[in-house]
């Protein structure tokens, strides 16, 4: 079965206040553990696992001040093998 | 037109291998030899060669300067020989297909035929007249030519309908094949006459020093007639672009006199937007003489028309906003206000016609789609939050547009975008052109075209889109002080929608994705804070100058 990667991208003109509402309904999934994303075409659901690595780059110059964030999750859909413990307790007698 | 002689040269063998090949291929359907369809073939070799080496000839011709012709000419008449050798090939290439059909239709009784040797006949007679119209002044000779394709073509109609009746009676299939055949071989005798034309229109372009078409050469003629004293043949003709609508636009000056001084205008297009503009001229030389160019002459033929009219003086707007200096547009800008605010005071009726914004945006959303797609955006949900899409979005501000008080109607451009006002510094005298949309409506209409076409301006200079702010803020300033005077309350609310309407709408001709979209986006939020504002904030919304901004 081939992999499917899920995209979704969005992009308009906001104000400040529609800004920081779109981040703390990001900030709710994540501390939820599901971000959903939709825009009819395209649904992406996000499930953030306990651990995430977390980017910022924030550039500034004469024309556009932008601050870029990247979190990532490593996916943990079902895989069998890497359930299984590498190590095996050697059971105490 | 102008012999070039190492073109000239190429071009007569080209022809006379042409001739013969058209020769052969007629003898062999008189005389029922096909054995001649494979001489006639034979000649397509020396054709090709013929082209190549024409085309070769004529690529360095184009780097050589001469002393008497400026380049842009040289470079007409050196692409007018190029389209009479690539359309001549055309024609070959036709004759060509036609020699290969003749092999295989088995008998030739049925292309044997009185329309079909009538129209091989014109062709043969169409290109034994081409060295004769490339070497003279006068025009005559190419317009004959080119009236030879009517000819061909009606003689082709005949025969395919003759044809299709026999085709209809149903017969037995080996017959009905044969006739199928037969009327492919017409089309191509059809095709023949097409570029026959080509050939006589590249011989004009060449005399007349700009690419033409012989349908509007024919309204350019007889449009002209009315300037008096001056004949055809002292006249020059130019390109000067064509208008969003399809219309193509020529400025018109005697040779005699320096090449700047334009006499008239000359515009050919639909007949229902050339109609419409005439008469929409006339009815602002009732409403405020003096501002529309005065109408010379109008013609029609057919679903097409021509108008001749006076070549108003000045520059465009979106010239005076990209020219060096900054005063020049400063003093324009002066100008157009004061007429604006003259005019609307004259032209204010007893009447409120709204403009329905959100109508004219919803009209043309399918059209911005078009052009770009990613932006026909369905629903937005990020989590909780949810974003309607513009067409939701654009109908509950139809319900809020109608809320709106809406002063009295006055009689407005229609298109006023940069390009239709023009300016000119000596006389300090604006001038509307382009007139086909003039009506009574809101002020505001205007206005908000105004000012996004100053913002769709595909300049990235930040000089430039410096003085597209001054002037949008210049534009805004002059609304809300009109506004106040005429005790129009409601401006900013239906300024931000008919500005949101005309960002919207007027990406479809903006291929610049970021300035596209940056247009967009500004349309919506636009749209999208007038919905959220309270019945309080109502009345003192402003319009985020922001917006300005790249």
């Amino acid at each position: 079965m081939a992999k499917k990667t899920n995209l979704f991208e969005h992009e308009s003109l906001q104000d400040k206040d529609a800004i920081v509402q779109y981040l703390k309904a990001l900030t709710e999934g994540i501390e939820k553990g599901e971000v959903l994303l939709s825009d009819d075409d395209e649904k992406v659901t996000l499930n953030p696992t306990p651990f995430g690595r977390f980017k910022l780059k924030a550039t500034r110059s004469k024309k556009v001040q932008e601050l870029r964030l990247k979190i990532s999750w490593i996916g943990h859909e079902d895989d069998g093998e890497r359930a299984q413990p590498l190590h095996i307790q050697p059971s105490s007698a | 037109m102008r012999i070039l002689p190492p073109l000239y040269e190429t071009l007569r063998f080209l022809l006379l291998d042409l001739q013969k090949q058209l020769q052969l291929l007629s003898d062999a359907l008189e005389n029922q030899e096909p054995g001649l369809l494979d001489k006639s073939l034979g000649r397509v070799d020396y054709i090709d060669n013929a082209h190549l080496t024409l085309l070769e000839r004529a690529g360095r011709q184009y780097g050589r300067r001469t002393n008497e012709h400026s380049d842009a000419q040289q470079r007409i008449v050196i692409q007018s020989y190029e389209h009479i050798a690539h359309s001549l090939k055309a024609l070959s290439g036709q004759l060509q297909q036609m020699a290969h059909q003749l092999k295989h239709i088995g008998s030739l009784k049925l292309i044997r035929k009185k329309n079909v040797f009538s129209a091989l006949q014109d062709l043969n007679k169409g290109l034994s007249l081409i060295t004769a119209a490339i070497e003279s002044d006068s025009l005559t000779l190419a317009v004959d030519i080119c009236r030879l394709q009517l000819r061909i073509d009606k003689a082709c109609s005949a025969q395919l309908d003759k044809y299709k009746k026999r085709l209809r009676q149903g017969i037995s299939p080996p017959q009905s094949d044969a006739l199928l055949q037969a009327c492919f071989i017409l089309k191509d005798i059809d095709l023949m006459g097409d570029a026959l034309l080509r050939v006589g229109e590249g011989i004009m372009s060449a005399n007349l020093g700009q690419f033409i078409q012989i349908d509007r050469f024919r309204a350019l003629e007889e449009s002209l007639s009315v300037l008096d004293g001056i004949r055809r043949q002292d006249l020059n003709i130019h390109s000067m672009g064509e208008t969003k609508s399809g219309c193509t636009i020529s400025g018109v000056s005697a040779s005699s006199e320096s090449e700047d001084r334009i006499l008239a205008i000359f515009k050919q297009g639909k007949k229902t937007k050339l109609q419409e503009e005439k008469a929409r001229i006339e009815k602002w030389h009732q409403k405020y003489p003096g501002i529309a160019p005065e109408v010379y002459a109008y013609q029609k033929q057919g679903d097409k028309a021509a108008l001749l009219y006076e070549y108003l003086t000045g520059q465009t707007f979106n010239k005076l906003l990209l020219a060096k200096q900054s005063k020049p547009l400063k003093k324009g800008l002066d100008a157009l206000f004061a007429t604006l605010n003259k005019i609307w005071e004259q032209t204010a009726i007893d009447e409120v016609h709204p403009a329905h914004f959100m109508k004219q945006l919803q009209r043309r959303l399918p059209q911005v789609y078009e052009v770009h797609p990613d932006f026909q955006l369905k629903g937005l949900k990020i989590g909780n939050v949810k974003q309607v899409s513009l067409e939701t979005l654009v109908e509950e501000a139809q319900k809020f547009e109608k809320r709106l008080q809406v002063p009295k109607a006055v009689y407005i451009h229609g298109d006023f975008n940069t390009d239709n006002i023009l300016y000119d510094p000596l006389e300090e005298q604006i001038s509307f052109i382009d007139l086909h949309r003039s009506e009574y409506l809101d002020y505001v209409q205007d206005l908000s075209v105004l000012m996004v076409s100053f913002y769709r301006i595909a300049n990235f200079d930040p000089t430039v889109r410096k003085r597209i702010v001054q002037a949008m803020q210049a534009s805004y300033a002059f609304a809300t002080e009109y506004a106040a005077k005429i005790d129009d309350r409601d401006v900013e609310l239906r300024l931000a929608l008919g500005l949101a309407r005309s960002l919207i709408t007027s990406t479809r001709f903006v291929l610049d994705k970021e300035h596209a979209k940056s247009m967009h986006f500004k349309g919506r939020l636009l749209i999208e804070q007038l919905l959220q504002l309270s019945d309080d904030e109502l009345h003192h919304y402003k319009i985020p100058k922001e917006l300005f901004h790249d």
